[in-house]
Protein backbone atom coordinates (compact mmCIF):
# COMPACT_ATOMS: atom_id res chain seq x y z
CA UNK A 1 0.00 0.00 0.00
CA UNK A 2 1.05 3.08 -1.09
CA UNK A 3 1.08 6.42 1.41
CA UNK A 4 0.38 8.91 -1.06
CA UNK A 5 -2.72 8.30 -3.74
CA UNK A 6 -2.19 6.83 -7.30
CA UNK A 7 -1.55 10.13 -9.57
CA UNK A 8 -0.93 8.48 -12.71
CA UNK A 9 -2.67 5.49 -15.06
CA UNK A 10 0.04 2.43 -14.97
CA UNK A 11 1.20 1.60 -18.56
CA UNK A 12 3.45 -1.10 -20.06
CA UNK A 13 5.56 -0.54 -22.79
CA UNK A 14 4.10 -3.45 -25.32
CA UNK A 15 5.84 -2.78 -28.35
CA UNK A 16 8.26 0.15 -30.06
CA UNK A 17 8.52 0.61 -33.66
CA UNK A 18 10.40 2.35 -36.07
CA UNK A 19 8.78 5.38 -37.41
CA UNK A 20 11.80 6.39 -39.52
CA UNK A 21 13.50 9.24 -39.63
CA UNK A 22 14.47 9.15 -36.12
CA UNK A 23 11.28 8.62 -34.72
CA UNK A 24 9.84 5.62 -32.40
CA UNK A 25 6.46 4.46 -31.99
CA UNK A 26 5.75 3.43 -28.37
CA UNK A 27 2.59 1.55 -27.62
CA UNK A 28 1.57 1.61 -23.91
CA UNK A 29 -0.59 -0.87 -22.44
CA UNK A 30 -2.52 -1.66 -19.19
CA UNK A 31 -0.62 -4.38 -17.69
CA UNK A 32 -3.92 -6.68 -17.80
CA UNK A 33 -4.75 -5.18 -20.97
CA UNK A 34 -7.49 -3.40 -19.94
CA UNK A 35 -9.26 -0.82 -21.65
CA UNK A 36 -7.48 2.45 -21.13
CA UNK A 37 -9.41 5.92 -19.91
CA UNK A 38 -10.84 7.52 -23.30
CA UNK A 39 -9.43 10.05 -25.64
CA UNK A 40 -11.03 12.48 -27.90
CA UNK A 41 -9.75 12.28 -31.33
CA UNK A 42 -5.34 14.46 -31.36
CA UNK A 43 -5.43 14.46 -27.39
CA UNK A 44 -2.22 14.17 -25.69
CA UNK A 45 -0.62 12.44 -22.51
CA UNK A 46 1.91 13.57 -20.18
CA UNK A 47 4.47 10.87 -19.79
CA UNK A 48 6.49 10.56 -15.90
CA UNK A 49 10.41 9.47 -17.11
CA UNK A 50 12.89 7.96 -14.98
CA UNK A 51 14.56 11.15 -13.58
CA UNK A 52 11.75 13.00 -12.83
CA UNK A 53 11.06 13.89 -16.48
CA UNK A 54 7.69 14.71 -17.14
CA UNK A 55 6.68 15.20 -21.61
CA UNK A 56 3.86 15.27 -23.41
CA UNK A 57 2.92 13.33 -26.60
CA UNK A 58 0.14 13.31 -28.80
CA UNK A 59 -2.01 10.24 -29.11
CA UNK A 60 -1.53 8.91 -33.02
CA UNK A 61 -4.24 6.30 -32.91
CA UNK A 62 -8.25 5.79 -33.17
CA UNK A 63 -9.93 6.77 -29.88
CA UNK A 64 -11.94 3.60 -30.85
CA UNK A 65 -8.12 1.67 -30.66
CA UNK A 66 -8.74 1.76 -26.59
CA UNK A 67 -6.70 -0.67 -25.24
CA UNK A 68 -3.09 1.15 -25.94
CA UNK A 69 -1.54 4.91 -26.15
CA UNK A 70 0.78 5.55 -29.02
CA UNK A 71 3.09 8.28 -28.87
CA UNK A 72 5.55 8.81 -31.72
CA UNK A 73 8.59 10.60 -30.57
CA UNK A 74 11.45 12.11 -32.49
CA UNK A 75 14.93 11.84 -30.89
CA UNK A 76 16.03 15.20 -30.53
CA UNK A 77 19.94 15.40 -29.20
CA UNK A 78 19.64 18.53 -28.87
CA UNK A 79 16.48 19.00 -26.54
CA UNK A 80 15.26 18.77 -23.26
CA UNK A 81 16.51 14.66 -22.43
CA UNK A 82 12.99 13.17 -22.97
CA UNK A 83 13.02 11.86 -26.06
CA UNK A 84 16.55 10.70 -25.56
CA UNK A 85 15.27 8.65 -22.44
CA UNK A 86 12.61 7.64 -24.59
CA UNK A 87 15.07 6.08 -27.35
CA UNK A 88 17.62 5.19 -25.69
CA UNK A 89 16.56 3.54 -22.32
CA UNK A 90 12.62 2.75 -21.97
CA UNK A 91 12.25 -1.04 -23.35
CA UNK A 92 10.20 -3.44 -24.13
CA UNK A 93 8.10 -4.07 -20.41
CA UNK A 94 9.15 -1.33 -18.81
CA UNK A 95 6.62 0.64 -16.58
CA UNK A 96 5.70 4.19 -17.35
CA UNK A 97 3.26 6.31 -15.29
CA UNK A 98 0.98 8.74 -17.85
CA UNK A 99 -1.64 10.96 -16.93
CA UNK A 100 -5.32 11.16 -18.10
CA UNK A 101 -5.72 11.92 -22.17
CA UNK A 102 -6.42 15.96 -22.00
CA UNK A 103 -7.13 18.33 -25.12
CA UNK A 104 -7.85 16.75 -28.55
CA UNK A 105 -9.79 18.37 -31.53
CA UNK A 106 -13.03 19.71 -31.58
CA UNK A 107 -14.84 17.38 -34.49
CA UNK A 108 -18.31 18.59 -33.69
CA UNK A 109 -20.46 17.76 -36.86
CA UNK A 110 -21.42 21.77 -37.53
CA UNK A 111 -18.17 21.10 -39.70
CA UNK A 112 -18.19 19.63 -42.09
CA UNK A 113 -14.71 20.46 -43.44
CA UNK A 114 -11.17 20.12 -42.03
CA UNK A 115 -7.84 21.60 -43.04
CA UNK A 116 -5.12 20.18 -40.89
CA UNK A 117 -1.34 21.18 -41.20
CA UNK A 118 1.27 19.33 -39.13
CA UNK A 119 5.24 20.40 -39.97
CA UNK A 120 6.86 16.68 -39.20
CA UNK A 121 6.53 15.13 -36.42
CA UNK A 122 3.56 18.01 -35.62
CA UNK A 123 0.99 15.52 -37.92
CA UNK A 124 0.50 12.91 -35.12
CA UNK A 125 -2.84 14.75 -33.36
CA UNK A 126 -4.03 14.42 -37.00
CA UNK A 127 -3.69 10.57 -37.43
CA UNK A 128 -5.76 10.36 -34.30
CA UNK A 129 -8.18 12.64 -35.63
CA UNK A 130 -7.73 11.47 -39.49
CA UNK A 131 -8.70 7.80 -38.52
CA UNK A 132 -11.74 8.74 -36.50
CA UNK A 133 -13.22 10.82 -39.30
CA UNK A 134 -12.88 8.13 -41.63
CA UNK A 135 -14.25 5.41 -39.70
CA UNK A 136 -17.52 7.96 -38.72
CA UNK A 137 -17.51 8.12 -42.70
CA UNK A 138 -16.58 12.06 -42.95
CA UNK A 139 -14.19 12.20 -44.98
CA UNK A 140 -13.89 15.90 -46.36
CA UNK A 141 -11.16 16.52 -44.94
CA UNK A 142 -7.12 17.17 -46.01
CA UNK A 143 -3.76 16.56 -44.40
CA UNK A 144 -0.96 18.71 -45.65
CA UNK A 145 2.11 17.49 -43.73
CA UNK A 146 5.12 19.51 -44.10
CA UNK A 147 8.15 17.72 -44.20
CA UNK A 148 11.56 17.80 -45.21
CA UNK A 149 12.32 14.81 -47.60
CA UNK A 150 11.01 11.57 -47.78
CA UNK A 151 7.97 11.87 -44.51
CA UNK A 152 8.26 9.72 -40.74
CA UNK A 153 5.22 7.59 -39.76
CA UNK A 154 5.29 5.95 -43.79
CA UNK A 155 3.38 3.24 -42.31
CA UNK A 156 0.52 5.38 -40.39
CA UNK A 157 -0.01 7.49 -43.78
CA UNK A 158 -0.11 5.32 -46.12
CA UNK A 159 -3.82 5.18 -45.48
CA UNK A 160 -4.36 8.50 -45.84
CA UNK A 161 -1.81 8.49 -49.19
CA UNK A 162 -4.61 5.35 -50.62
CA UNK A 163 -7.11 7.56 -50.01
CA UNK A 164 -6.12 11.05 -51.31
CA UNK A 165 -6.57 12.95 -47.76
CA UNK A 166 -2.73 13.42 -47.55
CA UNK A 167 -0.96 16.15 -49.23
CA UNK A 168 2.84 16.24 -48.73
CA UNK A 169 5.29 19.44 -48.78
CA UNK A 170 8.68 18.37 -49.42
CA UNK A 171 10.49 21.27 -48.37
CA UNK A 172 14.11 19.58 -48.98
CA UNK A 173 14.41 22.07 -51.36
CA UNK A 174 13.93 24.84 -49.36
CA UNK A 175 10.74 25.90 -51.09
CA UNK A 176 8.13 25.93 -48.04
CA UNK A 177 4.38 26.10 -48.91
CA UNK A 178 2.24 29.10 -48.97
CA UNK A 179 0.79 28.85 -45.63
CA UNK A 180 -1.80 30.98 -46.39
CA UNK A 181 -3.09 29.43 -49.96
CA UNK A 182 -3.84 25.96 -47.31
CA UNK A 183 -5.35 27.55 -45.38
CA UNK A 184 -7.93 29.92 -47.85
CA UNK A 185 -10.59 32.39 -46.76
CA UNK A 186 -13.02 31.76 -44.13
CA UNK A 187 -15.67 29.30 -44.64
CA UNK A 188 -18.35 28.77 -42.58
CA UNK A 189 -18.18 24.82 -42.83
CA UNK A 190 -14.58 24.46 -43.03
CA UNK A 191 -12.26 24.19 -39.57
CA UNK A 192 -8.71 24.51 -39.27
CA UNK A 193 -5.90 22.63 -36.92
CA UNK A 194 -2.07 22.95 -37.01
CA UNK A 195 0.77 21.36 -34.81
CA UNK A 196 3.91 22.36 -35.98
CA UNK A 197 7.38 24.14 -34.77
CA UNK A 198 7.22 27.58 -33.63
CA UNK A 199 7.56 29.34 -37.17
CA UNK A 200 5.27 27.25 -38.84
CA UNK A 201 2.63 27.80 -36.29
CA UNK A 202 3.29 31.72 -36.13
CA UNK A 203 2.50 31.57 -40.19
CA UNK A 204 -0.19 29.57 -39.41
CA UNK A 205 -1.76 32.17 -36.95
CA UNK A 206 -0.91 34.92 -39.06
CA UNK A 207 -2.89 33.17 -42.28
CA UNK A 208 -5.45 32.04 -39.74
CA UNK A 209 -6.13 35.73 -38.17
CA UNK A 210 -9.61 36.35 -40.08
CA UNK A 211 -11.42 33.05 -39.11
CA UNK A 212 -13.42 32.63 -36.35
CA UNK A 213 -11.28 31.69 -33.31
CA UNK A 214 -13.45 28.39 -32.53
CA UNK A 215 -12.99 26.80 -36.06
CA UNK A 216 -8.77 27.53 -35.64
CA UNK A 217 -6.79 24.81 -33.21
CA UNK A 218 -3.25 25.45 -32.91
CA UNK A 219 -1.20 22.58 -30.53
CA UNK A 220 2.21 23.63 -30.37
CA UNK A 221 5.20 21.08 -29.77
CA UNK A 222 5.62 22.71 -26.04
CA UNK A 223 1.94 22.68 -25.09
CA UNK A 224 1.49 26.42 -22.76
CA UNK A 225 0.65 26.12 -18.75
CA UNK A 226 -2.84 25.35 -18.33
CA UNK A 227 -5.47 27.52 -17.75
CA UNK A 228 -5.65 29.20 -14.30
CA UNK A 229 -8.15 31.68 -12.61
CA UNK A 230 -7.06 34.87 -14.11
CA UNK A 231 -7.19 36.67 -10.50
CA UNK A 232 -5.33 33.83 -9.20
CA UNK A 233 -1.92 35.18 -7.93
CA UNK A 234 0.66 32.75 -6.38
CA UNK A 235 1.30 33.21 -2.68
CA UNK A 236 4.15 31.59 0.37
CA UNK A 237 2.60 28.89 1.82
CA UNK A 238 4.71 28.44 5.75
CA UNK A 239 4.10 25.47 7.22
CA UNK A 240 5.20 25.88 11.23
CA UNK A 241 5.98 22.64 13.02
CA UNK A 242 7.97 21.35 9.83
CA UNK A 243 9.57 25.13 9.10
CA UNK A 244 9.36 24.85 5.28
CA UNK A 245 8.16 27.42 2.83
CA UNK A 246 7.10 26.56 -0.26
CA UNK A 247 5.06 28.46 -3.17
CA UNK A 248 1.65 28.01 -4.29
CA UNK A 249 1.15 28.63 -8.14
CA UNK A 250 -1.50 30.70 -9.28
CA UNK A 251 -4.01 27.84 -10.04
CA UNK A 252 -2.64 25.53 -8.28
CA UNK A 253 -4.66 24.07 -5.16
CA UNK A 254 -2.49 23.91 -1.89
CA UNK A 255 -3.12 20.43 -1.72
CA UNK A 256 -1.05 19.90 -4.82
CA UNK A 257 1.91 21.76 -3.57
CA UNK A 258 1.88 20.23 -0.21
CA UNK A 259 2.07 16.46 -1.87
CA UNK A 260 3.88 18.09 -4.30
CA UNK A 261 6.67 18.50 -1.62
CA UNK A 262 5.43 14.90 0.05
CA UNK A 263 3.23 16.31 3.10
CA UNK A 264 0.51 13.41 3.22
CA UNK A 265 -2.51 15.14 3.83
CA UNK A 266 -5.58 12.74 4.04
CA UNK A 267 -7.99 14.30 1.24
CA UNK A 268 -11.08 12.49 -0.14
CA UNK A 269 -13.29 14.51 -2.22
CA UNK A 270 -11.26 16.99 -3.38
CA UNK A 271 -14.11 19.23 -3.47
CA UNK A 272 -14.59 21.11 -0.28
CA UNK A 273 -17.22 18.43 0.89
CA UNK A 274 -15.61 15.95 3.14
CA UNK A 275 -13.65 17.91 5.42
CA UNK A 276 -11.10 15.16 5.47
CA UNK A 277 -8.43 17.27 4.30
CA UNK A 278 -8.57 20.10 6.86
CA UNK A 279 -5.89 21.56 8.73
CA UNK A 280 -5.58 24.66 11.67
CA UNK A 281 -3.92 27.57 9.51
CA UNK A 282 -2.22 30.55 12.20
CA UNK A 283 -1.41 33.43 10.19
CA UNK A 284 -2.59 35.63 6.91
CA UNK A 285 -6.11 35.52 5.10
CA UNK A 286 -7.42 32.05 3.85
CA UNK A 287 -10.27 31.84 1.25
CA UNK A 288 -12.27 29.47 2.31
CA UNK A 289 -14.16 27.99 -1.16
CA UNK A 290 -15.39 24.68 1.27
CA UNK A 291 -19.26 24.33 1.91
CA UNK A 292 -18.33 22.63 5.15
CA UNK A 293 -16.82 24.76 7.28
CA UNK A 294 -19.07 26.89 10.02
CA UNK A 295 -17.49 30.36 10.46
CA UNK A 296 -16.28 29.83 13.89
CA UNK A 297 -14.33 27.03 12.07
CA UNK A 298 -13.36 28.99 9.71
CA UNK A 299 -11.91 31.18 12.03
CA UNK A 300 -9.06 28.50 13.13
CA UNK A 301 -9.01 25.56 9.64
CA UNK A 302 -9.22 25.56 6.14
CA UNK A 303 -9.92 22.56 3.82
CA UNK A 304 -6.37 22.66 1.65
CA UNK A 305 -8.20 20.97 -1.37
CA UNK A 306 -10.01 23.97 -1.91
CA UNK A 307 -8.92 27.17 -0.06
CA UNK A 308 -6.65 29.76 -1.50
CA UNK A 309 -4.87 32.86 -0.06
CA UNK A 310 -6.07 36.14 -0.20
CA UNK A 311 -2.48 37.59 0.87
CA UNK A 312 1.04 36.97 -0.30
CA UNK A 313 1.57 34.76 2.78
CA UNK A 314 -0.34 31.74 4.81
CA UNK A 315 1.15 30.02 7.47
CA UNK A 316 -0.82 26.40 8.31
CA UNK A 317 -0.03 24.35 11.47
CA UNK A 318 1.55 21.51 9.95
CA UNK B 1 -42.84 11.52 12.29
CA UNK B 2 -40.54 9.46 10.19
CA UNK B 3 -42.84 6.53 11.49
CA UNK B 4 -45.62 7.49 10.03
CA UNK B 5 -43.77 6.89 6.61
CA UNK B 6 -43.16 3.26 7.11
CA UNK B 7 -45.70 0.10 7.47
CA UNK B 8 -45.51 -1.29 10.65
CA UNK B 9 -46.24 -4.80 11.30
CA UNK B 10 -48.98 -5.90 14.17
CA UNK B 11 -46.46 -5.86 16.87
CA UNK B 12 -45.40 -2.49 15.74
CA UNK B 13 -41.92 -3.27 14.68
CA UNK B 14 -40.97 -1.57 11.17
CA UNK B 15 -41.40 -3.66 8.31
CA UNK B 16 -39.54 -3.39 5.58
CA UNK B 17 -41.70 -2.46 2.53
CA UNK B 18 -39.25 -2.92 -0.52
CA UNK B 19 -37.04 -5.45 -2.99
CA UNK B 20 -35.08 -4.22 -5.38
CA UNK B 21 -33.01 -5.48 -8.59
CA UNK B 22 -29.17 -5.66 -9.34
CA UNK B 23 -29.38 -3.81 -12.89
CA UNK B 24 -25.77 -3.52 -13.67
CA UNK B 25 -22.29 -5.04 -12.23
CA UNK B 26 -19.23 -3.31 -12.69
CA UNK B 27 -15.31 -3.99 -11.59
CA UNK B 28 -11.85 -2.26 -12.90
CA UNK B 29 -8.50 -3.39 -11.66
CA UNK B 30 -6.78 0.00 -11.00
CA UNK B 31 -7.08 3.52 -10.53
CA UNK B 32 -8.86 5.25 -13.41
CA UNK B 33 -9.54 2.93 -15.74
CA UNK B 34 -13.09 2.05 -17.21
CA UNK B 35 -15.21 0.23 -15.24
CA UNK B 36 -15.73 -2.97 -17.17
CA UNK B 37 -19.53 -4.32 -17.71
CA UNK B 38 -20.10 -8.08 -16.06
CA UNK B 39 -22.55 -10.07 -15.98
CA UNK B 40 -21.84 -11.59 -12.59
CA UNK B 41 -19.14 -10.46 -10.03
CA UNK B 42 -18.10 -13.00 -6.99
CA UNK B 43 -17.79 -11.38 -3.74
CA UNK B 44 -15.17 -12.76 -0.76
CA UNK B 45 -16.46 -11.85 2.78
CA UNK B 46 -13.99 -9.79 4.86
CA UNK B 47 -12.00 -8.61 1.03
CA UNK B 48 -13.75 -7.26 -1.56
CA UNK B 49 -14.62 -8.17 -5.21
CA UNK B 50 -12.65 -10.39 -7.48
CA UNK B 51 -10.74 -8.66 -10.16
CA UNK B 52 -11.51 -4.92 -8.49
CA UNK B 53 -9.46 -2.59 -7.51
CA UNK B 54 -10.25 -2.22 -3.98
CA UNK B 55 -9.92 -6.31 -3.09
CA UNK B 56 -7.98 -5.99 -0.08
CA UNK B 57 -4.61 -7.55 -1.18
CA UNK B 58 -4.77 -5.66 -4.48
CA UNK B 59 -5.07 -2.30 -3.21
CA UNK B 60 -4.53 -0.72 -6.92
CA UNK B 61 -7.82 1.88 -6.14
CA UNK B 62 -7.59 5.82 -6.18
CA UNK B 63 -8.47 5.54 -2.48
CA UNK B 64 -6.09 2.30 -1.59
CA UNK B 65 -3.42 4.61 0.55
CA UNK B 66 -6.69 5.02 2.58
CA UNK B 67 -8.28 1.68 3.61
CA UNK B 68 -11.77 1.38 4.54
CA UNK B 69 -13.55 -2.00 5.27
CA UNK B 70 -16.73 -0.48 3.41
CA UNK B 71 -15.29 0.19 -0.05
CA UNK B 72 -15.09 -3.80 -0.07
CA UNK B 73 -18.21 -3.50 -2.63
CA UNK B 74 -19.78 -0.02 -3.57
CA UNK B 75 -23.16 0.31 -4.74
CA UNK B 76 -25.23 3.39 -6.48
CA UNK B 77 -28.74 4.01 -7.14
CA UNK B 78 -30.45 3.26 -10.69
CA UNK B 79 -32.69 5.67 -10.26
CA UNK B 80 -29.82 9.01 -9.50
CA UNK B 81 -29.17 8.28 -12.82
CA UNK B 82 -32.78 9.02 -13.85
CA UNK B 83 -32.64 12.19 -11.79
CA UNK B 84 -29.41 13.36 -13.29
CA UNK B 85 -30.84 13.62 -16.28
CA UNK B 86 -34.13 14.76 -15.34
CA UNK B 87 -32.75 17.32 -13.08
CA UNK B 88 -29.56 18.16 -14.46
CA UNK B 89 -29.80 16.86 -18.32
CA UNK B 90 -26.56 14.66 -17.43
CA UNK B 91 -26.11 11.62 -19.30
CA UNK B 92 -24.17 9.45 -17.21
CA UNK B 93 -24.07 5.80 -17.58
CA UNK B 94 -23.99 3.07 -15.16
CA UNK B 95 -20.42 2.74 -15.75
CA UNK B 96 -19.45 5.95 -15.29
CA UNK B 97 -20.11 6.29 -11.54
CA UNK B 98 -17.73 3.98 -10.43
CA UNK B 99 -19.84 1.97 -7.84
CA UNK B 100 -19.63 -1.58 -8.44
CA UNK B 101 -23.44 -2.28 -8.30
CA UNK B 102 -26.31 -0.39 -9.83
CA UNK B 103 -29.46 -1.57 -8.37
CA UNK B 104 -32.86 -0.35 -8.45
CA UNK B 105 -35.76 0.08 -6.21
CA UNK B 106 -33.36 -0.24 -2.94
CA UNK B 107 -33.38 3.18 -0.59
CA UNK B 108 -29.70 2.92 0.20
CA UNK B 109 -29.90 6.03 2.60
CA UNK B 110 -31.68 3.99 4.38
CA UNK B 111 -29.45 1.51 4.76
CA UNK B 112 -26.71 2.43 6.64
CA UNK B 113 -25.48 0.72 9.50
CA UNK B 114 -27.96 -1.92 7.79
CA UNK B 115 -27.90 -5.57 7.07
CA UNK B 116 -29.01 -6.75 3.61
CA UNK B 117 -29.22 -9.19 1.15
CA UNK B 118 -27.76 -9.05 -2.55
CA UNK B 119 -28.50 -12.12 -4.37
CA UNK B 120 -27.25 -14.58 -1.84
CA UNK B 121 -24.50 -12.08 -0.43
CA UNK B 122 -24.63 -10.36 3.06
CA UNK B 123 -23.89 -6.71 3.12
CA UNK B 124 -23.47 -4.55 5.82
CA UNK B 125 -23.17 -0.58 5.03
CA UNK B 126 -20.64 1.42 6.72
CA UNK B 127 -21.50 4.72 5.35
CA UNK B 128 -22.98 6.62 2.19
CA UNK B 129 -20.87 7.23 -0.29
CA UNK B 130 -19.49 10.52 -1.04
CA UNK B 131 -18.47 12.05 -4.43
CA UNK B 132 -15.06 13.14 -5.07
CA UNK B 133 -13.43 15.33 -7.90
CA UNK B 134 -11.44 12.57 -9.25
CA UNK B 135 -15.01 11.41 -10.95
CA UNK B 136 -14.67 14.57 -12.74
CA UNK B 137 -11.54 14.30 -13.56
CA UNK B 138 -12.24 10.67 -15.23
CA UNK B 139 -15.75 11.19 -17.14
CA UNK B 140 -15.36 14.83 -17.87
CA UNK B 141 -18.84 16.10 -16.50
CA UNK B 142 -19.83 18.29 -14.04
CA UNK B 143 -21.57 15.58 -11.37
CA UNK B 144 -19.45 16.23 -8.07
CA UNK B 145 -22.50 18.64 -7.43
CA UNK B 146 -25.56 16.85 -8.21
CA UNK B 147 -23.83 13.89 -6.60
CA UNK B 148 -24.28 14.91 -2.99
CA UNK B 149 -26.05 12.95 -0.94
CA UNK B 150 -26.60 10.48 -3.54
CA UNK B 151 -23.28 9.29 -4.85
CA UNK B 152 -23.76 5.89 -3.23
CA UNK B 153 -22.99 3.23 -0.49
CA UNK B 154 -19.69 1.41 0.70
CA UNK B 155 -20.45 -1.72 2.13
CA UNK B 156 -18.58 -4.53 3.76
CA UNK B 157 -18.97 -7.99 2.48
CA UNK B 158 -20.15 -10.24 5.42
CA UNK B 159 -21.19 -13.28 3.18
CA UNK B 160 -19.55 -13.69 -0.26
CA UNK B 161 -20.82 -15.40 -3.30
CA UNK B 162 -21.80 -14.79 -6.92
CA UNK B 163 -24.03 -11.89 -7.37
CA UNK B 164 -25.71 -11.47 -11.16
CA UNK B 165 -27.45 -9.17 -13.08
CA UNK B 166 -31.28 -9.83 -12.11
CA UNK B 167 -30.68 -10.78 -8.52
CA UNK B 168 -33.09 -9.19 -6.19
CA UNK B 169 -31.62 -7.16 -3.05
CA UNK B 170 -33.74 -7.54 0.06
CA UNK B 171 -33.51 -6.01 3.84
CA UNK B 172 -32.47 -8.41 6.24
CA UNK B 173 -35.08 -9.67 7.87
Amino acid sequence: MSALPITKVRTIVDKIEDGGQGIKLFSLVDPDHWELPPFRPGAHIDLHLSGGLVRTYSLCNDPVDNKRYVVAVKREAEGRGGSIVLHDEVKVGDTIGVTLPRGGLDLSTDVTRFTFVGGGIGVTPFLSAAAWLKRMGRSKFTLHMIARGEPPLAELLAPLRKSGHLVIHDTSSGQRPDIAALVGRPLSDVALACCGPDGMIDDFEQASRDWPADRVHIERFVPPPLPVDPDAKPYVLALAKSQREIIVAAGQTMLSALIDIGVDVPASCCGGICGSCKVDWLEGQPVHRDRVLSPAERERSLLVCVAGSAKDRLVLDL
Amino acid sequence: MLDTLTPKSATGAVVPSWTGVVRYLHITPRAFLPMREMPELTLVAGKGIEGDRYMIGREEGFYSHKPEEGRQVTLFEYETLIALKRDHNIDLGPEEHRRNVTVSGVPLTHLVGRQFWLGETLLESTRLSIPCRHIEEITGKAIFDPLINRSGLNCKILQGGTVRVGDAVRNMQ
